[in-house]
């Protein structure tokens, strides 16, 4: 090394205890009713409970009204207009009354008036009815839509540290499924209102009607709910082993489907026939103890509402006899049957949606709270309008986990827009050290500065509008190729997207397509070559025009045109800008000022392309490696493998 | 795929829904117990509203002091009631059982057709259908059928039996009064299917807009370092509220719909209602009625309604499973790519001479050929490289050495024998072709090693392993051999990966080994370790290795370029350096720095 700087003496920065990024993928419990978490849920409702109140009170008059219905049928129609009994003493809720004087008042038949408030009545019910569905789903649609919106932002925000761990297939699904979970939950919460609030009304009349038989009746919705206990003990552990069986099956499928030509070419199809055939049978297997269970479960929830049947014509008989009940009264209670029993089989059901939930409700804010984040300064240092562009790093140790170092006590310094090329074998830390420049890890040992400033000073957001970087892999949103260059930044122009696309040469490919710049592109940019992508990672980085710029040069086999027009955009891109290149093509590096070489997180070499030629060090070595075996015929005696 | 549009279920369904009988009539007596055990259950469940029927007029007489009907005391009739629901649940979750097991037997013979299916076909066939939409086929499309099978019998059954009870017994009951119901019946009927035509193309628009939400937040979280690097995080944030309210929006257009339908149906049926309170209420009046048959009136009008209730959601299942039904025709109809015809002419052990007579080749549906009128020999014991562009042919050409592509003309002769009249097993497993794209199951290292047969000794595969340069990297790992690769294992680097499917190919010690690129990821030293190993290990065994690196090249005994599909150059490296044509050319732009191959081996 040229230059030595001694190391950082500063005080440490606590260390921040490892995280344990496999909580994010554990399978959470899920089994308690928690009520914290559905309080927290409820509370992206506050917003909306206007939408709330409204809802509710239209469902109540709707249920309301359908018990009504009822009424109309056994008291008015039975009891007064057919048996001629109006003065009973059951409950009719002032209907009777009512059609007695809309009889007076229009002159019509009884028969009549209770035809049209039956139908006034069912027209109550479907109109109120709906409304009522329309605002509790508007209230929940929008609640969560801010949920994942809130969601997605703060996800968004997680340093790379949390992206490194957690796999994006375990994000999406919180962000996708868990709120979808949610949904139903919230749902099915607001149909059991829906449907207790009639149960209560119906209950009411009931018990005023005949408390005795009521509450015999009520004697049955234990049984319902022991049946759906054990259904949902026994259950439990059924779905478990069927979700497990289906996603094995799934899972073999889509391996041997991706790797095809290998099976074929190992000869391996009848071995993983009769294994696909064994997981097949596993899951038919499941499915049948599922099905056994579920079939005979359903069944007999939907007979327990018939077997109330039987009782209320066994004691309504006693009873009518005995002048305790008349007529309509028994058939009211047969009437009632159903409001009485769908809400507790409902409950049933809505439980095993709440437990679901419940999960997904757990993994939803785990994720909220998951405050991993990069440290930010509590009083940033202003920067000025430009950046003059120089880079140091000084005493830079670094590792991703505690027991790992990737950086050693590294130090360089880049002097305004100079280049540095960093070369060295793979896991020697280059990667890292970039990553350490844009902001994207924090580093307890060692300081790097920009035009002196220290980085960890500057807001995270800051730095990385100053630092413009081209990862290996560049990423193409769906879009067009203009979005692609702006990322639809406001402040870049389509007229300065343009140009930036000439000054690197993807102007020419761009133009040549059908659209141009507004071309669409898919996802991953199946539709670009290797060299058209990089073409468009540079215009971007331009577009954006950062003092400093990254580069991790692609290695993917690119053909030799686009290569020269590579080249030549590079240059263009690198024109007055302070580069940092992790390069792989010796023309990039031999353009370099500098070249430090890296191994193992330490700075082995550095000076420039000539100097470490001369050097003879592990620099000429590699070098000479390939340049040698080209041009005689023996074999390189090679460095050890890896 | 419209999935959705499903109105008319013409001709086409009854032929896609045609083509499941075969597969439900192996279940037939399954299918017979559930019909028997519905009629039963049906039987018995409008015994169980006659009871109640007759308990009310029952109780009726008794506070006349009447005779009761048919002289049945109340506690027969309760005894009735009882034993009706008790009969109706055995039948009904027996026949409900039935029906669902033949789904899921019908899927599992579906699926075992699908895997056999698939093992049988090449890449025209994985080309046209990706693997995610086979495996959409495989889950999707087969639990349609299975559905089908399982609640669409069902439906079948309510459609024929509800009415059929339910008219019956009303008819039974007063003729005039269920005239009078009738007219609402088609009301109803197309009511409910024109709610299922919107149901269905709003659940597309929610289906969509998942889709499309889904997507929108895996290419985000996929790019997050570019969106952090570029600090676009805000602006992508408002981005993802566009789509996230779009979903929002096409979700509340569906429950609108959905509500629509709760609420007019019930509307309907309450119309029903009304005319057996106006109309029959009179009839009991007039003493043509008593209060019980009323009643009972009311309970069998739900189950007359219960078939409508149903017509939309059956019309969205059958058009649905019919699609379903049709993709999976499509995988099962399909032809197997290669043949596999051998005539007894190829010798046992393949010696490794190719001989490549106008061979040309185009994949399907293209229209510029991938290979033009190749023509050229392999001796046995050869070492050939490859090389030439992206998109030169090289892997079309290494295909069809082991026929995983079969040619359109030419012909291709293994040890004098036209390659097609080789038992595809024997060409397969004595020559041993590692894949450009490195490809992994799920399983420990040793397993992904030693693919093409389970059983072999530890040993051999440490020895593939160093052959292969991966005994070190190996070794790093805690589990070693045992370890696991994949998404719930260890993620190895391309090059590792490389590596190990390169040991793959080498543990077959065959007499043609085929490596199709795969140093690519591989740094140079590293390579050069291989080469120099394969060497030793190859010597008078035919081995074909395509590669852009002239390093690599320069190793083989006869280089072929290849540029656009045909065959430009052949000779040794330097021989071709001579030549002064295109691989004279590389060589040049390579050693002149063009591309150092530094050290690429991705991470």
């Amino acid at each position: 090394m040229n230059q030595t700087i001694p190391p950082n003496t500063g005080p440490k920065k606590d260390d921040k205890p490892d995280r344990d990024h496999a909580m994010f993928d554990a399978e959470l419990s899920g089994n308690v009713l928690n009520f914290q978490l559905l309080k927290r849920v409820l509370t992206w409702l506050v917003p909306y409970r206007l939408s709330l109140w409204v809802s509710g009170a239209l469902v109540l008059v709707a249920s309301f009204a359908a018990v009504l219905m009822e009424v109309v049928i056994s008291r008015v129609l039975v009891d007064y207009i057919i048996v001629g009994d109006a003065n009973s003493p059951m409950p009719d809720l002032g209907l009777i009354a009512l059609t007695q004087q809309l009889e007076a008042t229009f002159g019509l038949p009884a028969l009549y008036v209770a035809g049209g408030l039956f139908f006034v009545l069912m027209s109550i019910v479907a109109l109120l009815g709906h409304w009522h569905r329309l605002t509790l789903i508007d209230a929940i649609v929008k609640a969560l839509r801010d949920l994942r919106q809130d969601l997605f932002a703060h996800l968004e925000s997680r340093p790379s540290s949390f992206f490194d761990r957690v796999p994006v297939g375990r994000i999406m699904t919180r962000v996708t499924n868990d709120v979808e979970a949610l949904y139903e939950m919230l749902r099915g919460l607001g149909s059991l209102v829906g449907e207790f609030v009639p149960f209560f009304v119906a209950l009411t009349i009931m018990l005023s009607t005949s408390v005795e038989l009521t509450l015999i009746l009520l004697l049955l919705v234990p049984v319902v709910g022991s049946a759906t206990y054990f259904f949902r003990q026994a259950s439990r552990e059924i779905f478990r082993q069927v979700r497990n069986s289906v996603s094995g099956l799934n899972q073999f499928l889509q391996e041997n489907l991706s790797g095809m030509q290998v099976v074929q070419l190992s000869q391996r199809q009848d071995q993983n026939r009769a294994a696909y055939t064994k997981i097949n049978r596993l899951n038919l297997e499941q499915e049948n103890r599922s099905i056994n269970l579920t079939t005979y479960y359903g069944a007999f929830n939907d007979s327990l509402a018939s077997i109330g049947l039987g009782i209320i014509i066994y004691y309504g008989g006693g009873s009518v006899v005995q002048s305790e009940m008349s007529l309509g009264g028994v058939i009211l209670f047969t009437r009632f049957m159903n409001m009485l029993f769908t809400p507790v089989v409902l409950l049933g059901e809505q439980l095993n949606v709440l437990f679901r939930a419940m999960a997904s409700g757990e993994r939803i804010f785990q994720a909220l709270d998951w405050d991993e984040q990069i440290r930010e300064p509590s009083h940033p240092a202003t920067l000025p309008e430009r950046l003059e562009g120089r880079v140091e790093f000084r005493g830079l140790s670094f590792g991703y986990s505690k027991d790992t170092q990737v950086l050693v006590n590294v130090s360089v310094s880049i002097e305004p827009g100079k280049k540095l090329a960093i070369v060295g074998p793979t896991g020697s830390g280059k990667s890292t050290m970039i990553r350490l420049l844009g902001r994207f890890y924090d580093f307890p040992d060692g300081m790097i500065f920009l035009d002196g400033i220290d980085l960890q000073h500057i807001p995270s957001r800051l730095v990385r509008r100053r630092i413009g970087v081209v990862l290996q892999d560049f990423h193409i949103f769906s879009g067009s190729i203009l979005d692609n260059i702006t990322l639809s930044d406001p402040l870049i122009t389509r007229a300065r997207a343009v140009e930036a696309a000439k000054t690197v040469n993807a102007h020419h490919f761009i133009e040549a397509l059908p659209e141009g710049y507004d071309a669409p592109l898919v996802e991953r940019g199946a539709n670009l070559s290797q060299g058209q992508r990089q073409l468009l990672a540079f215009a971007r980085v331009l577009a954006a025009d950062p003092e400093i710029l990254i580069l991790d040069e692609a290695t993917a086999s690119i053909d030799t045109e686009t290569e020269q027009l590579i080249q030549e955009g590079l240059q263009r891109l690198m024109q007055g800008r302070t580069s940092i290149l992790i390069a792989h093509r010796l023309q990039t590096i031999q353009e370099a000022d500098h070249v430090m070489v890296l191994e193992l997180g330490k700075v082995r070499e550095y000076g420039t392309h000539q100097a470490l030629i001369a050097q003879g060090g592990l620099y000429k070595t590699l070098h000479d490696l390939q340049f040698q075996e080209l041009s005689t015929d023996v074999t390189a005696p090679g460095l050890a493998p890896e | 795929m419209a999935y959705w549009r499903g109105k008319t279920l013409g001709q086409s369904a009854l032929k896609a829904l045609l083509r499941l009988v075969p597969y439900i009539a192996r279940y037939r007596w399954q299918v017979v117990v559930g019909f028997v055990g519905f009629f039963l259950a049906r039987f018995f469940e409008v015994s169980t509203y006659y009871g109640v029927a007759l308990g009310i007029d029952a109780i009726g007489a008794l506070v006349q002091e009447e005779s009761l009907p048919f002289g049945l005391e109340i506690w027969e009739i309760v005894v009735g009631i009882v034993s009706a629901v008790v009969l109706r649940f055995i039948f009904v979750s027996r026949a409900r059982r039935a029906f669902r097991l033949v789904g899921q037997k019908v899927s599992f013979d579906l699926r075992e057709q699908l895997f056999a299916s698939v093992l049988v076909q090449g890449p025209a066939f994985f080309g046209r259908i990706g693997v995610g939409d086979l495996m959409t086929r495989a889950i999707q499309d087969i639990s349609l059928v299975q559905r089908l099978i399982a609640f669409g019998l069902i439906q079948v059954v309510i459609m024929v039996y509800a009415p059929l009870f339910g008219m019956t017994a009303m008819l039974f009951k007063s003729v005039s009064l269920t005239v009078l119901i009738l007219p609402l019946l088609p009301i109803l009927y197309f009511y409910a299917q024109y709610v299922a035509t919107q149901m269905a193309e709003s659940s597309q628009q929610v289906q969509e807009s998942l889709s499309m939400l889904a997507a929108h937040t895996q290419e985000n979280l996929s790019g997050i370092r570019t969106v952090q690097a570029q600090a676009q995080e805000e602006n992508e944030i408002k981005r993802f509220f566009k789509t996230n309210n779009q979903y929002a929006s096409a979700f509340y257009e569906q429950a609108r719909i959905n509500s629509l339908m709760t609420a007019w149906t019930p509307w309907l049926t309450a119309l029903a209602q009304l005319a057996i309170i106006v109309y029959g209420g009179n009839l009991v009046l007039t003493g043509a009625l008593s209060v019980g048959d009323l009643i009972f009136f009311l309970a069998c009008l739900n189950m007359l309604l219960q078939p409508i209730r149903m017509a939309g959601f059956f019309i969205t299942m059958v058009a649905r499973a019919k699609v379903g039904v049709e993709r999976l025709c499509e995988v099962f109809d399909a032809p197997p790519e290669i043949i596999d015809r051998p005539t007894g002419e190829a010798p046992a052990l393949i010696g490794g001479a190719f001989v490549f007579k106008q061979a040309s080749f185009t994949y399907p549906g293209a229209v510029v050929p991938a290979l033009t009128d190749l023509n050229f020999s392999i001796q046995r014991g050869e070492s050939i490289g490859i090389v030439g562009r992206v998109g030169s042919g090289k892997s079309t050409l290494l295909k069809l050495c082991t026929r995983l592509l079969e040619l359109n003309e030419g012909s291709v002769e293994l040890d004098g024998v036209p390659i097609d009249r080789y038992a595809l097993a024997q060409l397969r497993s004595q020559i041993a072709q590692v894949l450009q794209d490195p490809f992994l199951f799920g399983e420990p290292l040793s397993a992904n090693i030693s693919y093409d047969d389970p059983e072999r000794a530890l040993d051999l595969i440490w020895d593939a392993a160093d052959a292969a340069a991966l005994r070190e990297t190996v070794l790093t790992f805690p589990e070693q051999m045992s370890t696991l690769v994949g998404e719930r294992g260890v993620t190895l680097s391309g090059g590792q990966k490389q590596r190990t499917t390169l040991a793959r190919g080498l543990i077959r010690n065959a007499p043609v080994l085929i490596l199709d690129d795969c140093f690519s990821a591989v740094d140079t030293e590293t390579e050069e370790h291989i080469l120099s190993r394969l060497k030793r290990l190859r010597a008078g065994k035919t081995t074909i290795l395509v590669s852009h690196r002239v390093s690599t090249l320069r190793h083989t005994d006869r280089i072929l370029v290849l540029e656009g599909g045909r065959l430009m150059e052949s000779g040794s490296h330097v021989a071709l350096l001579a030549k002064g044509g295109l691989y004279a050319e590389l060589e040049r732009l390579q050693t002149q720095g063009q591309r150092s191959d530094f050290e690429p081996e991705l991470v």
